[in-house]
């Protein structure tokens, strides 16, 4: 006998705001008049749970008797009413059970209660198999759900297979072109095999061995676009102009770009022309001529940072005021609701990682005609109202949550939007400046990580959306999208608010892209990481995903060995996990370890060389 | 479809909380005049400030589309000029731009979109001699054979002073609407000395004080401007006759449009005059006579669809009983200075904000976070709560999401702590033998509720029929300005408020709907329960959605204990202090936390 306990919730009639809405689209955008109504049931399966805590927990933590109904094992319905389920895929975040299980510890805090939560949903009405389809279809996203039937699982308890040990790719270093080719296309990099070339050039000339699975991953999340901005960086051949009345002044303005470049750069022969000079020589011209003086200098890449007197009570203090844009336009596209929550997530983190209290934030986005009929959707591609509608409950939960006020919301419409929806989060960040501590790595400075645990809905965000995409990206994105989880970055927000705890930080990074190895890996030249030490969610995660998995919710941060106890303190205090994981070098090499042995072992210079050069015309 | 409302978007957004927000996202009584600018006070912990941050965005798709060269410099320019049409100095502007392309791949037409479009940023940030410091780029925007169009958006952040602040929203009959521009040269570009010029002007303008609102024109010109000006107060407008069509509806990227006073008109030259502001609440030009309210349903209707701003609420009338109580309850346990204790878990978002308004009404307040990480935490945690709640005489739930509203209902989690054995026992004394007080807002309200402590005043399970919290009736998060009215006294909690009075306050909930019997919203009322309502901004309840932004039955918003020493509300009336939300007006200062701590002196 399963030890599972099934609860349905359902909203009384009066209070069904849900399945009212759901009603109405359906026989309004989905165009399926035949439906005469609508139920939505919330469905939890309890599991390791004593009976005198779930009779508590179903009328105060399930339930809430004024406006909810509550069916054990199981409901009634007709037999002619239409009924599916749809749950989580596994690995997703899923704050419903997350919460619930935590309310359930409050009931009696010895309890270790698993809880998996599913919405059921019954569709009243005669319906066609098409039908049918379009409302599964409307209520199911594939990529962070299923399906899921009434079968009642034995147990939720999970158990994980020990991961095998970490690959290593024996006869790397002497392969030929076509077989090393070969493996670089089943592999799914998002480097290019230029890259992949010279990484073999690095293994054959200067380690002398083969790279193990992890290194390869390592270095091409390192060096992903997304992280080191490729495109941008490739350099530019052979600029040529169209003829045309709007030539000349563009074609002026290249000649006064390359005027500035010569004037600045003097002659360097480090320097390229590539899209990225162009957007940032403006500024290095601007600084020169001494009209960047406010700018906060700083070897620490957080966010865009000037330093400003503020007037509190009529005294003036200086200030630091930072801001920073961030899009998620890939995982939106594919999964608007957790798409949207990370990009303001995202975008908070980086003033956050730079210890500045984010205050106000922006998102202006682009969309094509939310109002066009469903039946116009491009296949392989979610509805524009479905992008705009989820992405905005998603942007807005998390901002709603964290406790940010949102200044300005504006959404652009321009028919191409349909290739891939832009989602811009821009938020605005304070600290007084004699709270933020701006240091170097010393050999044997601790690296403390804070905050979410790591589990496998993180691995490759940053290489994911810096692939191509085609129509088959909807089925096969699933592990890259990831769900916000905005309480655990606001006890972050709160701890780095506290004078006394920001001015212990030397140094700081977030988890963003690229998981434990580039966030840890950046903040000073030799590391010794044990990946051993890293909190996960769940077992059965390998070395390489530890050393990949992203979070929008973590952070690392480098201490002096004599602060890391008062510190650990401080995290107590706000209820965050704090754990020593990695410690500060003389020898410049990034070095990772998992269960005893070494899984990267690299030079930070090879690291550094940021890939091959890319060159292109223009 | 880029100039229509979206406000059933914007208002899913919390746009108050840090009570530094000095605009809301729409001005006006009406809530209709989009803001272009988003501006904050900077985040204080301790004392008052009036340092200010401005951000701005500019961009157009089907510039950047025609001419990514042209769509960047433009898309620079709108964002300098929103910002200076906000009273901004435009000398200490720095941007930050967001790029995002097709894939390029190595067709070297493909890249000269990007090329190009860099090009025109660095034109802009030398023409104006403002740099951008910080970007992001992104060049995944292709599907299949179809390309993004060209983005560059460009944000720029100013830092200014809390007086230099103008919004969009008409509000003085009587004032001209004056515009200011630049003329395009032979290849649709601007002189950027000259548009420098023309915004010190500006600038000065605003610094006289006698600019009532203004306007960065942008995709609809000035017929868009001029609009968006007069919905916020529903104003009219005589727009002048030599004013052609061609002239009304040109992108007129960089030109800002002004009301300003009429006696200063002839202080300044090289601007155009528009139209003069009235009362008529109709727009005016030539022949035609236009209807604000109208204008305001076709302009709101395009996305209503996407975006709803209303559900089907039954309108009907609500009662305007004012309850004045005969006996107030007195406290006997006088103190100096009170403590309130403010618990923190997690997902509550609103403690700074509480806390710093207890503090300036003259508490001491006690901030604690509940532990919940491991069984010890949790038990530790309880014990911190008994003891800080034995030496407080006030109880302060914060707003928030505990738990994030789940498993699906708000304030669970924080209802669950407070169940607890030992917690509910000191809660019970301080409320039976210490005659203390406890007040909730929003999350803390809903948490008071789903204990009981409001309407029951102690701590018990609901039963089926208790008055509750749920969804709001138009199923998703709603932030603005509520006109709130005081319809009781009696309580400790509103002795320094005008009974009768109507204050505007920030809202912000997903699940503000009060509902309850009848029979329980007569008793409600019968024993002096019903603290507060949702008003029209004459002061009249309502059921009226734009006001009543939740459905709550009766428009209840905050109801009493049976004694009145326990306050549950929904808006946050701690979101409150000099220069925040200046563009809709009103009383905002309800004087709960002053009340309180005044009862125990």
């Amino acid at each position: 006998m399963s030890n599972v306990r099934r609860v349905y919730v359902e909203k009384k009639p009066a209070y069904a705001v849900h399945a009212k809405e759901l009603l109405a689209d359906i026989r309004g955008y989905l165009g399926i008049k035949t439906v005469d109504d609508v139920r939505v049931l919330v469905r939890y399966d309890v599991e390791n749970i004593s009976d005198e805590t779930y009779k508590k927990a179903l009328k105060t933590v399930f339930s809430e008797p004024p406006v909810d109904d509550i069916y054990e094992e199981e409901f009634s319905y007709d037999e002619a009413d239409t009924v599916f389920s749809v749950e989580y895929l596994p690995g997703q975040f899923d704050q419903r059970a997350d919460s619930a299980e935590q309310c359930v510890k409050l009931l009696n805090e010895n309890e270790e209660p698993v809880i998996r939560t599913a919405t059921t949903y019954v569709i009243k009405g005669e319906l066609s198999e098409e039908d049918k389809k379009a409302i599964t279809e409307h209520c199911i996203n594939p990529v962070d759900s299923r399906e899921t039937g009434f079968n009642k699982p034995e147990t939720l308890v999970q158990t994980f297979d020990e991961p095998d040990d970490v690959k290593i790719f024996d006869g790397f270093k002497d392969m030929e072109e076509a077989p090393l080719k070969e493996l670089y296309d089943s592999l799914d990099l998002a480097m290019t095999f230029k890259d992949f070339l010279h990484i073999q050039n690095y293994y054959k000339n200067e380690e002398n061995r083969d790279p193990s699975m992890t290194e390869i991953r390592v270095f091409d999340t390192y060096w992903s676009d997304h992280c080191r901005h490729t495109t941008f960086s490739t350099e530019l051949k052979n600029v040529e102009f169209e003829d045309g009345f709007y030539q000349k002044p563009i074609k002026d303005t290249y000649d006064k770009y390359l005027e500035t470049f010569d004037e600045l750069y003097n002659g360097r022969d480090d320097k390229f022309v590539c899209l990225m000079d162009i957007a940032l020589l403006a500024m290095k011209k601007l600084k020169k001529e001494g009209k960047l003086a406010d700018q906060e200098e700083s070897d620490e890449i957080n966010a865009c940072s000037i330093v400003v007197p503020v007037e509190i009570d009529g005294k003036t203090e200086e200030w630091l005021v930072s801001f920073k844009n961030e899009t998620h336009n890939h995982p939106t596209e594919i999964e608007p609701f957790g798409g949207a929550a990370t990009c303001l997530g995202g975008a908070i983190r980086d003033p956050l990682s730079g210890r500045s209290y984010v205050y106000q934030a922006m998102r202006v986005t682009g969309a094509a005609d939310p109002t066009a009929h469903i039946k116009d959707t491009m296949p392989g591609k979610l509805p524009q109202r479905k992008i705009v509608t989820e992405s905005a409950h998603g942007y807005s939960s998390y901002g709603n949550q964290i406790g940010l006020a949102t200044g300005l919301v504006d959404e652009v419409y321009h028919p191409n939007y349909v290739a891939k929806r832009l989602e811009i989060g821009a938020v605005m960040g304070a600290a007084p400046r004699r709270a933020v501590k701006r240091l170097n790595s010393d050999p044997g400075d601790i690296i403390v990580l804070l905050g979410g645990r790591t589990g496998r809905d993180g691995c490759g965000g940053a290489t994911g959306s810096s692939k191509a995409h085609t129509t088959e990206s909807l089925d096969t994105c699933g592990a890259e999208v990831q769900k916000g989880n905005a309480p655990t970055e606001r006890k972050l927000q709160r701890l780095f608010r506290r004078e006394e705890v920001s001015a212990l930080i030397k140094k700081c990074n977030d988890f963003g892209a690229g998981g434990v190895s580039v966030a840890i890996g950046e903040l000073a030249d030799g590391l010794q990481i044990d990946l051993d030490k890293v909190p996960k969610k769940y077992a059965g995660l390998d070395g390489t995903e530890l050393a990949i998995s992203e979070s929008q919710e973590r952070m690392a941060v480098v201490l002096d060995p004599k602060d890391v106890d008062q510190f650990m303190k401080y995290a107590e205090e706000e209820n965050l996990e704090a754990t020593k994981v990695a410690v500060v070098t003389e020898e410049p090499r990034l070095v990772i370890s998992w269960r005893g042995k070494e899984v990267v072992n690299v030079s930070r210079a090879f690291l550094d060389t940021n890939g091959a050069h890319q060159e292109n015309d223009v | 479809m880029n100039v229509c409302s979206k406000k059933g978007l914007v208002e899913r957004f919390d746009g108050s909380i840090g009570a530094g927000s000095v605009v809301m996202p729409f001005g006006g009584t009406y809530q209709l005049s989009p803001v272009q600018t988003m501006i904050a006070k900077l985040p204080v912990l301790k004392g008052d400030t009036d340092t200010i941050t401005m951000m701005s965005y500019g961009y157009d798709p089907y510039l950047t589309s025609w001419s990514p060269y042209h769509g960047a410099i433009y898309a620079v320019i709108h964002s300098v000029a929103k910002i200076v049409a906000s009273g901004g100095d435009y000398k200490k502007i720095r941007f930050t731009f967001q790029e995002y392309f097709k894939r390029l791949g190595t067709d070297k037409y493909r890249w000269g979109e990007p090329f190009t479009a860099l090009l025109g940023a660095f034109d802009a940030q030398l023409g104006f001699g403002l740099p951008s410091i910080g970007g992001k780029d992104s060049m995944s925007g292709t599907f299949n054979d179809i390309d993004v169009p060209p983005t560059l958006v460009s944000f720029a952040v100013d830092v200014a002073h809390e007086k230099d602040v103008v919004t969009p929203d008409l509000k003085v009959d009587g004032n001209k609407l004056i515009l200011f521009s630049v003329p395009r040269d032979e290849y649709e570009l601007l002189d950027y000395d000259a548009l420098m010029a023309m915004y010190d002007k500006v600038n000065a303008i605003i610094k006289t004080g006698k600019v009532g609102a203004s306007y960065a024109i942008g995709f609809g010109g000035i017929i868009e401007a001029v609009s968006k000006m007069a919905f916020g107060n529903k104003k009219g407008v005589k727009v002048e006759d030599d004013l052609t069509i061609d002239e009304l509806t040109a992108k007129n990227y960089g030109a800002i449009l002004l009301s300003v006073r009429p006696e200063i008109l002839d202080q300044f030259d090289g601007y155009k005059l528009v139209g003069t502001v009235d009362d008529s609440a109709v727009i005016n030009y030539k022949d035609m006579a236009l209807p604000i309210d109208e204008a305001i349903a076709s302009w709101t209707g395009k996305l209503e669809k996407v975006y709803p701003t209303r559900s089907e609420v039954d309108e009907s009338e609500v009662r305007e009983d004012l309850y004045d109580a005969k006996d107030i309850y007195i406290n006997k346990h006088k103190v100096a200075v009170p403590k309130v204790f403010i618990p923190v878990f997690p997902g509550t978002n609103c403690e700074y904000d509480t806390a710093k308004a207890f503090s300036l009404a003259g508490a001491e307040p006690v901030v604690k976070v509940f532990k919940n990480l491991s069984a010890e935490g949790i038990r530790d945690s309880v014990d911190t709560f008994v003891k800080c709640i034995n030496d407080a005489q006030m109880i302060m739930f914060p707003g928030g999401f505990s738990a994030g509203d789940e498993p699906e209902g708000s304030a669970k989690f924080f209802a669950t702590a407070f169940r607890n054995a030992k917690i509910k026992e000191s809660v019970m004394q301080l409320l039976n033998e210490r005659d203390g007080l406890m007040l909730g807002i929003c999350n803390g309200f809903q948490a008071l509720i789903k204990l009981g402590l409001v309407p029951y005043g102690e701590i018990k399970t609901q039963s089926d029929d208790s008055p509750t919290l749920t969804y709001n009736s138009i199923g998703r998060h709603q932030s603005k300005m509520i006109y709130n009215k005081v319809v009781s006294n009696k309580s400790p909690w509103l002795r320094l408020a005008t009974l009768g009075g109507t204050y505007t306050i920030p809202a912000s909930h997903g699940e503000g709907r009060f509902v309850a019997s009848k029979e329980w919203i007569d008793k409600l009322y019968a024993n002096g329960q019903v603290a507060t309502v949702y008003a029209t901004p004459d002061g009249h309840p309502t059921m009226d959605e734009d006001y009543n932004i939740n459905g709550s039955y009766g428009a209840i918003e905050g109801i009493l204990s049976p004694d009145g020493r326990v306050l549950g509300k929904m808006a946050h009336v701690e979101r409150i202090g000099r220069s925040v939300a200046v563009n809709v007006v009103g009383e905002q200062d309800m004087k709960i936390f002053e009340s309180g701590v005044s009862y125990f002196k």
